[in-house]
């Protein structure tokens, strides 16, 4: 029964990523985008790993798409005209197709990995609490340097699209 | 209370203090921006003066306590066991504490040709520094990772710093997009070692296996399992971006053209020397027991890497290109000490100091091309550099040296550098690798004496008509600081080729 869900999850995932990258509408493949992510949780739910399941549709489905959107259609860009591929193109993608599908193939054959019960094993980082105690104590110099990452972030927003006027002054 | 006391477990372990010169950078970008807001916009000019004392600093202090107690075996693994210190650590600090140093000297005479905000660039390279440092110090992927991120978005923005060129945007594009697949790769590698490893029915699995320790136990219970042998070579590929190896080498020209130049320098001295010192931890400390998937990956890449970096640069006429593609060629002889290291000790302390030689050098050529870059800092091309040597002297003897040494002429550092990684080469047995390396070095010969022909030699110009002026951009004169800056660079390319004493012999000592 897991399993079976499991697939179905998987294929709505897997289809929806396709459906972002195909469609012409940039409003669609937002959308498309959203329901992928929504996948990607239920995954995650079936993993037991509630707390990401709940963050994956807090952030990325409920703070990140929705950002998407917002500029998407303030932008108001129409899907344009795509233009043809070149046959190069098209030569290369076949012949990275079937390499992937070789390393897919490799995957299902040698890489199968049997597992006892993991039930058993304590989850780590499944529950919010433990989570939070994780990162506040083992892992508390990468949270800190999330933090400068974030400020570089925000400040590279600033620098490159800010206009500058004052600029002549501080020469 | 028992939370307060899993609380003051951890806490003890994250000991603050051996990560003293990163914090130290990290609260004098935080100061950096602080004076911005309390001091009037006239004395703004002071703060770039601030960054460089404030990080000589940061240097002398860590020089004076270089063999901290965190260097003990006992001491060495802090924060729950996420950094692993060591002199190589402490070797790598110091040197990114002085390319960055040196990319803000070059900042500050860069800048001034620009309508740009100023304090915002220290601060990320101030911030990008230290990540570095903790990346190679990283024993843990969670770590690394996020140490990596930090560097990479720092560099996401300093690549397109200079937005009002075109140019810088798109290098700033394609440096996002490559830098995003690249850290995918790598993820995915991380993320297939992780699964395999916490396996509870293979031997030696843990529940931990981000650290590197316990990756190293399972790899070595597990010889031949297939998933780990792909995580290896997919985290080896992400590794591969950063320091522009055949290939993964695509972004290199576009980007190194772009960036303002003070950032080229610091991607391609700091930002490769980053990528090398994290493929050393993993070639020697982790993925030993796949030596026999790495060693065939890396020769082969390192073969591809020289003979593309030289051939590419024979044909560019911009210098930033040149230099870019020349760097691919310098990755390649790294890769061939990583190969050796395998079997020669000796060719740790040899990658190290062929990065040492390329740092000065390097930085000397940069110091120039900022010094003769006009307005539009893409547009760099040998023709401006003819008559250097006549009009500037000073500049042109450092060109000559830093190139010099660049090519591997003796008796200049990047000649040692590359005797000792092909010394190391030699005693491993990569007779083949050691073929290909020397063709290299003859070709890349004619481009760099190209460009010192350029600036030495007097080439033909059509005579200026009257009212025409002379389009090329004017040289900026030199200043104090960045004068004393060039000809210790120089000064230092001459000295350590000569005669590299105790330097080198501990530099050769060192180990994992």
């Amino acid at each position: 029964m897991a399993d079976l869900i499991f697939y179905i999850f998987a294929a709505f995932t897997a289809g929806s990523a396709l459906a972002v990258v195909l469609t012409k509408n940039t409003v669609a493949a937002a959308l498309a985008l959203l329901l992928c992510l929504v996948g990607v949780a239920g995954i995650f739910v079936l993993l037991d790993a509630f707390l990401l399941a709940a963050l994956m549709v807090f952030v990325y489905a409920g703070a990140v798409v929705a950002l998407f959107l917002f500029i998407v259609m303030l932008l108001d860009v129409q899907g344009g005209v795509r233009k043809p591929f070149k046959k190069a193109t098209i030569v290369s993608s076949v012949f990275a197709f079937i390499l992937l599908l070789l390393g897919l193939a490799s995957f299902a054959h040698k890489g199968v990995q049997t597992t006892g019960d993991l039930g058993a094993a304590a989850p780590v980082g499944a529950t919010l609490k433990s989570y939070g105690e994780q990162l506040f104590t083992t892992y508390l110099l990468p949270v800190q340097i999330v933090g400068f990452l974030l400020l570089i972030a925000m400040l590279g927003v600033i620098v490159l699209s800010k206009k500058f006027e004052g600029l002549e002054d501080i020469k | 209370m028992p939370h307060l006391d899993i609380l003051k477990a951890a806490a003890s372990s994250n000991q603050w203090m051996a990560i003293y010169p990163e914090l130290l950078l990290g609260s004098l970008a935080l100061v950096l921006l602080a004076l911005e807001i309390i001091l009037p916009k006239k004395q703004h000019a002071v703060i770039p003066s601030v960054a460089i004392i404030g990080q000589i600093g940061v240097l002398i202090w860590l020089a004076f306590n270089f063999h901290t107690v965190f260097l003990k075996p006992e001491h060495a693994y802090t924060f729950s066991g996420l950094l692993h210190h060591s002199e190589v650590g402490q070797f790598m600090r110091v040197f990114f504490l002085l390319a960055s140093i040196l990319v803000c000297v070059l900042g500050t005479i860069a800048l001034a040709k620009q309508k740009m905000p100023r304090i915002e660039f220290f601060h990320i390279v101030l911030v990008v520094s230290a990540a570095m440092m903790l990346l190679a110090q990283s024993n843990n992927f969670i770590l690394l990772f996020v140490a990596l991120e930090t560097v990479t978005v720092g560099f996401y923005i300093l690549v397109s710093y200079f937005r009002t060129n075109p140019l810088s945007l798109e290098a700033g594009l394609k440096y996002l997009i490559m830098g995003a697949l690249s850290s995918g790769l790598l993820l995915f590698g991380i993320v297939l070692l992780y699964g395999v490893a916490g396996n509870p029915t293979l031997p030696g699995s843990s529940a931990n296996p981000m650290d590197f320790t316990a990756l190293h136990t399972f790899l070595l219970a597990n010889p031949n399992n297939f998933l780990a042998s792909i995580g290896i070579v997919l985290v080896l590929s992400g590794v591969a971006f950063k320091i522009g190896a055949v290939p993964f080498q695509i972004w290199i020209p576009d980007v190194y053209q772009g960036a303002p130049t003070p950032v080229t320098a610091f991607l391609a001295v700091a930002s490769k020397a980053a990528g090398f010192s994290l493929l050393l931890i993993l070639t020697q400390n982790v993925f030993t027991p796949y030596e026999k998937l790495t060693t065939p990956v890396l020769a082969i890449m390192a073969a591809a890497t020289i003979l593309f970096g030289n051939l590419a640069a024979l044909t560019q006429h911009n210098v930033k290109r040149l230099i870019g593609l020349s760097g691919v060629s310098h990755a390649g002889y790294l890769l061939i000490g990583v190969v050796a290291a395998g079997s020669q000790p000796l060719a740790i302390g040899a990658i190290y100091f062929y990065l040492f030689a390329y740092l000065l050098a390097s930085f000397a050529v940069f110091g120039v091309m900022t010094h003769v870059a006009g307005g539009d800092d893409a547009d760099q091309d040998l023709a401006h550099y003819s008559d250097l040597a006549k009009t500037h002297p000073f500049l042109g003897a450092v060109l000559a040296i830093g190139l010099g040494s660049l090519a591997g002429i003796p008796p200049l550092a990047g000649f040692m550098g590359k005797l000792l990684i092909f010394v190391a080469a030699f005693k491993a047995g990569l007779h083949v690798l050691l073929v290909v390396a020397i063709v290299g070095v003859v070709i890349s010969i004619y481009y760099y004496f190209g460009w010192i022909k350029a600036a030495f030699f007097e080439t033909w110009r059509a005579p200026l008509l009257e009212g025409e002026t002379d389009l090329r951009p004017m040289c900026t004169p030199v200043g104090i600081m960045a004068g004393v800056a060039l000809a210790m660079l120089a000064l230092a390319t001459v000295v350590l080729g000569c005669y590299q004493g105790a330097f080198g012999d501990w530099l050769l000592a060192l180990k994992f």
